[in-house]
Formats: C-alpha cells, structure tokens, sequence
C-alpha cells in the first residue's frame, strides 16, 4: 500500500472510531440514559393504565386522559392543598433537621450527655409512625401542631443518629492538626466539625424527603381537614380514583423536584469534594 | 539506662524545649523511660530513632496530646498538657501527611491557624497569601487539597504552620512521604526559611538523610526512647568527610552497622 492510501485507511480509521466515539458517547452519557429510561418507563405505564381503563369500571382504572382532566382541575381549583403540604413538610424538616444536627453535634460532642440523648433517639425509632399519627390526635388539637408534632417525631432521629456518625467518622489526624493549634470548642466546631456534617446533613435530607413526604399525606388523612392527603381522602370516600391519581402525580413531582434542589445544593456545597467512579 | 547528654550543651537560660526524666508507659510497655534532653532557641534538632523508638510519642508528649507518667516538660516555658490552651500560637506542628482540610482550598488551609488565633479574616488572608507565595504556591490559591500534588500539599501545610509565626516548629517525618526530589527540595526550602526566620524546629525522622542534610543537632533514639547518641551536626553539613563520619556514628548509635555485617556475613 502506499502512503497516500496508508494516510487514507488511517483517515478513514480515524474517521470511523470518531463516529464509534459519538454514538458510545450519546448512548453512554448518564443524563441521556436516565432521562431515556424515565420516558420509556412512564410511557409503559401510561400505556398499562390506559389499556386496563378499558377492562374496569373508572373507579377501579381511570384512563389517563381522565387522570389529566382531575390533574387540571385539582392544579386550578385545590393547589392551596399543595402548598400547604409542601409548607408543612418543609417547617417540618426543616425543624428536625436543626433539632437532629444539634442533638447528633452534643452526642458525638459530649460524654456526658450522649448515652441519655442517644437512648432517647433509639427508643424514638422504635416507635411506629402510626403510633405517633394516634397520639398526636389526642395530645394535640391544632391540626398544624398535630403534623409538625408527628413529622419532627419521624425525621429527627434520622438526622441525630447520622450525624452522630460523621462525628464519629471524623478523621483523628484533622482533630489532631487542629488541635496542635490549641483551638477553642467552638472553633473546632466551626472550623472541622460543622464542615465535616454538612455532607451527611445533605445524605440525610436526600433519603428522607420521600419517606417525609410519604408521613405528611399519612398524618394529613388522619390529623387534618386540609391538605394533600385530607384531600386524598375525600377523593378515595367519593370515589373519585381519578382525583387519587391526579394528587399521586403531584406528589411524585413534588418528591423529583426536591430530590433535585437537594441535588443542587449538594453540587454548590460540596465542590470541594472529588467525583470518584469506579470502572 | 538514660544517658543524659544534654546539660552540657544546653544553656538552660534559652531553652525552648525542655524534658526532664520524663516517662511514658502504654499498658505494660514503657515507650519512653526517663527521657532528658532539650533544644534551644533557633536551633534545628532532629530525633532519630528506628520505628517503634518512641519517637512520635515523644513529640506527642512535647505538643502536649499525651501526659507523661513522670517528669517535667517545659515547652516555651509551659507546661504543654496542663497548660494546652495557653500555648496557642507558640507551637505549631507539621505532620507526615499534610492533614488539609478537604473544603477549605490552598489559601483558607493558610489562614486556619491564624483565624484560630483570632486574627482579623483580611488579615489572615493577606498573611496566608504571602505565605503561599513563599512556598511558590500563589497560583495555587483557589484550588483544593485533592487538586494538589503531594509535595504542593506539603508546602500548604508547611505553610500553615509557618504562618501563625510560633516560635516553635515541631515536623513529624514531614518529608518522608515524597519522593526523593520533592522531598529534598521541600527540605532545603523550610531550613532556609526556618533558619532566616530563627525558628526552633524539633523533627522527627527515621532518615539519616534528613537528620544530617537540616539539623543542628541530631539525638538519636533507642528503644524506650532512650538516648544513645546525641551529636552536633553544624560542620556535616557543609564538609563532605564530617558529614560521613556522623553518618558512621549515627548508624552505629542506630545499629545499622551490625546489621550490614549480619547481611554480609550471610
């Protein structure tokens, strides 16, 4: 062969594993994958629904189109309920988040205190989340006390207990080198202990947002009058499945985007800390 | 057996470091047995000693993070134990892995120790930053510790502890982990610094290398931390024969020497 076609082969070599890179590329890119997933998913389950819509009255299977029509309708006329749910959730955890990191920081922090606090925390999640659903119906009249009472019961041990071990995981050479600096307690804990959680404090309110949003439907259909889940209720009493369907679908939204401001606020936070990922 | 060198060439009026008969003992075995030595002001003093001497238990006992079971230790004129936080910005310590903190990058690892000691946030920064400009490190400021090489991390962290300006340096086998150029470099680089600032520098090192190529003074180490050699390496660093001759005795004291002749002799 001579160099002309040896540059050619080579060229149209080259040429062909770019093309092979572009197509890997696009079909090994995550985002495009788990968006392509997520579509072909729903689209199954549309697909699901609307066939067996054909088989079973509409309190048992509404089709789709009907699901969107209750979806409109409740988005024009019951998105109070929404926000109310969404602003009960968020005082919630909000609430058990602080109460959690304070009560994780004077556990892993203090001797003295920790085994009382912690004792208190594992008899805490052993409590069914009915059980506190029931109590807080007699010990409290305010339906708003009742939720916030029954989701900060929920959440907060999740929120101690993990950052009780990312005291517990902090390394002893940072403790070390900043101590060779004699510093006070507060500034270890500003300097070293604090930085340190925040990655455990986000690890924490990832896995719970949907578990919390779960409890806040749960707590609305026992404890309140108004609300996603009293909502839910009423719809389920009335037999008004499409109505059920159409909450379930803004509730699931409500889950993805607070999964993806969690996510966000993780990439700001965390960027000092390297992508790893393993082959 | 303690073999007390040390009041001889110590003059006691400028002592920065000060040890006296002092013990240590973890559970049944005694990691330091009745210890005396000290290290005056400007000096660089290396501790020499095989793994498992006591070295680093001694360096811990002088930052003041072990008590000892017996005797006094006077670290510029505390008690470094009793009197831990007094001695904030006095001592400052350089480990054998930098310890950055992984969220602060290269100039906010700079300024812990002086934020720590209660300095303005400007001025730490403007101090960290001229800091890093004598590592050679100003372009590095912004990034973080895992965007860093080994021996740009060594030089944050030799950095750091230089900053808060404190009179004593203590460096805990702080070159060891680098490879031989880096390591030699950064050595050259903090003796030169060390010295123009008149620093007291206590290191710890397990590498003859290290000890003759930077210290003044050399004690070398046995078991129980007892001293079996202790020798002044000013003229070793300049004059190549000395400099093998101290070497000879420092291996001797260390007992290397009989081992090349078990090796050989096999």
């Amino acid at each position: 062969m001579t160099r002309v076609g040896n540059n050619q082969a080579m060229a149209a070599s080259a040429a062909s594993k770019v093309v092979g890179m572009r197509r890997e590329s696009i079909w090994q890119r995550a985002a495009f994958r788990d968006t392509g997933a997520t579509i072909i998913v729903v689209a199954i389950l549309l697909l699901a629904m609307e066939v067996s819509s054909h088989f079973v009255p509409d309190y048992i299977m509404p089709s789709p189109v009907a699901v969107a029509k209750a979806a409109i309708g409740l988005a024009n006329n019951d998105y109070s309920h929404i926000l109310i749910t969404l602003g009960r959730l968020l005082a919630a955890m909000l609430f058990a988040m602080v109460a959690g990191v304070l009560l994780g920081l004077v556990m892993g922090m203090s001797p003295i205190f920790r085994p009382f606090i912690r004792s208190l925390v594992i008899i805490d999640t052993g409590i069914p989340a009915l059980s506190w659903i029931l109590l807080a119906v007699f010990w409290f009249k305010n339906p708003e006390t009742r939720i916030f009472f029954i989701l900060v019961m929920i959440l907060l041990p999740f929120y101690a207990l993990n950052i009780y071990d990312g005291i517990r995981a902090l390394p002893k050479d940072l403790v070390d080198m900043i101590e060779s600096f004699r510093p006070s307690r507060w500034q270890t804990l500003r300097y070293l202990i604090l930085p340190h959680i925040v990655p455990y404090i986000l690890l924490t309110t990832k896995s719970v947002i949907g578990y919390a949003t779960r409890m806040v439907i749960f707590a609305e259909l026992v404890a309140s009058a108004v609300g996603v889940g009293s909502r839910m209720g009423l719809a389920q009493s009335t037999f008004h499945v499409d109505q059920v369907l159409a909450w379930t679908f803004f509730l699931v939204v409500l889950n993805i985007v607070m999964q993806f401001l969690v996510t966000g606020a993780e990439k700001a936070l965390l960027k000092w800390r390297p992508e790893a990922s393993v082959r | 057996m303690t073999v007390n060198v040390t009041t001889s060439l110590v003059n006691s009026g400028d002592e920065v470091i000060s040890l006296r008969d002092v013990s240590k003992t973890f559970g049944g075995f005694r990691a330091v047995d009745d210890l005396s030595f000290s290290v005056r002001e400007g000096e660089i003093v290396t501790l020499l000693g095989q793994t498992g001497a006591g070295k680093t238990t001694v360096l811990n006992l002088i930052m003041g993070t072990l008590q000892p079971d017996a005797g006094s230790i006077r670290v510029a004129g505390f008690d470094p134990f009793g009197q831990f936080r007094d001695m904030k910005g006095r001592m400052a310590v350089s480990f054998q892995t930098d310890r950055l903190l992984p969220w602060r990058t290269a100039l906010e690892n700079v300024e812990l120790g002086l934020l720590i000691l209660g300095r303005p946030k400007h001025e730490a920064r403007e101090v960290a930053r001229s800091w890093l400009a004598r590592v050679n490190l100003a372009e590095a400021e912004s990034k973080y510790a895992h965007e860093l090489s080994g021996g740009m991390r060594q030089r944050v962290a030799l950095a750091r502890a230089l900053a808060v300006d404190p009179k004593l340096v203590l460096l805990d086998e702080s070159f060891s982990q680098l490879d031989h150029v880096t390591s030699q470099t950064l050595r050259r680089d903090f003796c030169e610094l060390a010295r123009n600032l008149g620093k007291t520098c206590l290191m710890v090192t397990h590498r003859i290398d290290d000890a003759i190529e930077m210290a003044d003074r050399v004690i070398v180490l046995g078991p129980g931390a007892r001293i079996s050699l202790e020798m002044g390496l000013g003229e070793a660093r300049s004059n190549e024969m000395t400099r093998e001759a101290s070497r000879k005795k420092i291996e001797a004291a260390l007992g290397l020497q009989e081992k090349k002749q078990d090796y050989q002799g096999e």
